[in-house]
């Protein structure tokens, strides 16, 4: 298992649009992909979860992911998260 | 007459056609096959799917881009192939028919996200609901109401309008619609608005009340329903009906437009908001920026203070929506006819001469600062347009202290200082607007207070409201002091009161160099064109008769007669 902790910077954070953008570029993985999260381990590729879990703007999370492409989805969720997750 | 919340604006006349959805019911049945069921699970999700992408899809071409979304959010929160495995589990494991298998899962997802902390997961839960149900009629072959074959002139009166049938509504035919829930913010709300379909929504038992086929009036302006009307009455809104349109299509040329005298003078619209929802209100009605945002709300309707990152949200929030623009934030202006319980302030004689506002900031310097470091950070966070508004100043060392510890704030977060200026609303303030100027980066005029200090006179006392009048000589002088006091300064000069907005007022502040008008979202567009009506060289002659009289009365009918 892989992980990383960040910061969420979108002012979003884990709403709708953005957590669809996530979970659909973490289901080209095969890992599985967690983030932790006020002590919550939420599966980071449900969508009903992500928004349940309601992960704001500023939130620290740290993500976690195992499997075979575990280094490549936890710099891709990396890559997500600090970028904005498409937000302009 | 029924009273609900104004959501959507306009008057509709025609006849009620009541949609009501009755709690689906169904038996739990036994599983014969545990792959049977979960295929039949499947099969209505997929068709469900089907269904929705093709209401998507009109919905793009028939109402907008942005309202389709929301419905293509539910195909995606359907597609979740992890809250789908659950259901299957429970029919595998527990023996659950597809609808108890769907209806559980879905609950669970609701009720998680109606306890989120923050507005916009609990509204995901409409959506959620939205979702159950057209599955479970799905799954039950249930046919939905028609809402695609509606005789014109329908008034949709129903519990709360989904967006699937916002979506599948023959809106061509719909003139008005009745809710018995839902607020500004409801997806009611927003695709009513999107819809230009005027709507009241929060109408206690409106299904119950409401009779099907009877002749109804909805009157999304002020909120109010009116069942079985009278001629008069169905002329009298025939006509205002008339009216709205041929207001709203004048003031349409005014969208996106600089706001400028009929000689080219640049001006600015502002808009006077209470939350941050109101920015979203503010910015679709074209405001310019925000003149008075009030914090209040932050405080009020709970029991302790909100903390620094709540505060910097809801900041962060206004400036994100205004997109770079102005946005002036008055600091806590507690107290008077204000009161927050867990504050402790005692009962006083004379609450609008007593311990508020600033007063009270400044000797809770602690609970202010929090208050201006958040400030300080939204500021720094959104590009540096956020002005601090002081409210209340009597003194110049208020505004001299407030700007010492906004200047410690912006030190200890090493970000920059943001624009600090004065709410102009007391006697001393104006009297002194030449100094105070020297301590400001801007003014703005609170003429509704200012108003009430120099008559004297309580806004809400019946027996001296005679006396409370923006009409007046006495507070037309003032005005125009404070506003050459600013100029003179070099510091820009604004007004957050009613007064702004006002047709009769609008030619004097032009005259005496008011640059920005603060008024209510829904003014925007009034205000502009108001605006636009005058040269300088018109407004001055106006102002040059107004400052000869003497009375409030002589100058009201001078204004009437001068913008006629």
């Amino acid at each position: 298992m892989v992980s990383e902790k960040l910061k969420v910077t979108n002012s979003q954070g884990f709403h709708m649009r953005p957590a669809t953008l996530f979970v659909n570029e973490m289901a080209k993985f095969g890992s599985d992909v967690t983030i932790l999260f006020n002590g919550n381990k939420v599966n980071a590729k449900s969508l009903m979860n992500l928004i349940a879990a309601c992960i704001k703007f500023g939130a620290e999370i740290e993500v976690q992911c195992s499997g075979d492409d575990e280094e490549a989805a936890l710099a891709k969720a990396k890559e997500l998260i600090t970028s904005g997750l498409g937000e302009e | 007459m029924l009273k609900g919340i104004a959501a959507s604006e306009g008057i509709g006349i025609g006849k009620v056609r009541i949609i009501s959805q009755q709690k689906i019911t169904y038996d739990t049945k036994p599983v014969i096959g545990v792959h049977k069921e979960i295929d039949r699970l499947h099969d209505a999700i997929d068709t469900f799917i089907d269904k929705t992408n093709q209401l998507a899809d009109e919905m793009e071409k028939s109402v907008n881009p942005k309202e389709a979304k929301i419905i293509r959010g539910h195909v995606t929160m359907l597609s979740d192939p992890f809250m789908v495995s659950q259901m299957d589990e429970l029919i595998k494991n527990d023996n659950k028919c597809a609808e108890a298998a769907a209806e559980t899962v879905l609950d669970m997802f609701k009720n998680m996200f109606q306890q989120a902390g923050d507005e916009l997961t609990r509204q995901r839960a409409t959506d959620v609901e939205d979702i159950k149900t057209r599955l479970l009629r799905i799954l039950l072959g249930i046919e939905e109401a028609d809402l695609k074959h509606l005789p014109p002139g329908t008034v949709l009166v129903t519990n709360d309008l989904t967006p699937s049938m916002t979506a599948e509504m023959d809106h061509e035919n719909v003139v008005g619609i009745v809710t018995e829930s839902g607020g500004m913010t409801s997806h009611s709300a927003i695709l009513s608005r999107a819809l230009e379909i005027p709507a009241v929504l929060s109408v206690l038992n409106a299904t119950a009340t409401l009779k099907e086929g009877s002749n109804i009036i909805v009157d999304g302006i002020n909120g109010e329903v009116i069942d079985a009307p009278t001629m008069d009455q169905q002329e009298a809104y025939e006509q205002r009906r008339e009216d709205y349109f041929e207001e709203k299509k004048r003031l349409q040329a005014y969208v996106g437009k600089r706001t400028e005298t009929a000689d080219g003078m640049s001006k600015e619209v502002f808009c006077n908001i209470g939350n941050p929802k109101d920015g979203i209100a503010a910015r679709d009605r074209d405001g310019e920026g925000i003149g008075l945002f009030r914090t209040e709300f932050l405080f009020m309707d709970r029991n302790s203070m909100p903390g620094e990152d709540e505060q910097y949200e809801a900041y962060k929030k206004v400036c994100d929506t205004m997109e770079g623009k102005t946005v002036i934030i008055r600091t806590l202006d507690v107290g008077g006819d204000k009161e927050i319980p867990y504050m402790n302030l005692i009962k006083e004689d004379n609450p609008f001469l007593g311990y508020r506002a600033i007063r009270y900031c400044l000797q809770n310097e602690d609970a202010y600062m929090l208050q201006l470091r958040a400030l300080v950070r939204a500021n720094h966070d959104t590009g540096g347009n956020l002005w601090i508004m002081v409210p209340m100043v009597a003194s110049i060392s208020e505004i001299m202290q407030v700007r010492k510890l906004v200047a410690k704030a912006a030190e200890d977060l090493s970000m920059p200082i943001p624009k600090v200026g004065t709410m102009i609303e007391t006697p001393a303030a104006f009297i002194m607007a030449d100094v105070l100027a020297r301590h400001c980066d801007f003014f703005s005029i609170g003429t509704n207070d200012l108003t009430q200090y120099i008559m004297a006179a309580d806004r809400g006392n019946a027996s001296v409201a005679y006396l409370y009048k923006t009409y007046d000589p006495a507070v037309l002088r003032a005005l125009r002091s404070i506003i050459s006091a600013g100029k003179k300064a070099g510091i820009p000069v604004g007004m957050c009161g009613e007064a702004a907005a006002d047709p009769m007022l609008i030619p004097l502040l032009i005259s005496f160099g008011l640059d920005e008008f603060s008024v209510g979202p829904t003014s925007v567009l009034h205000t502009r064109a108001e605006i636009n009506r005058w040269t300088k060289a018109q407004a001055d002659e106006v102002a040059k008769g107004v400052l000869q009289l003497e009375t409030a009365e002589e100058v009201k009918m001078f204004l009437k007669e001068a913008i006629k």
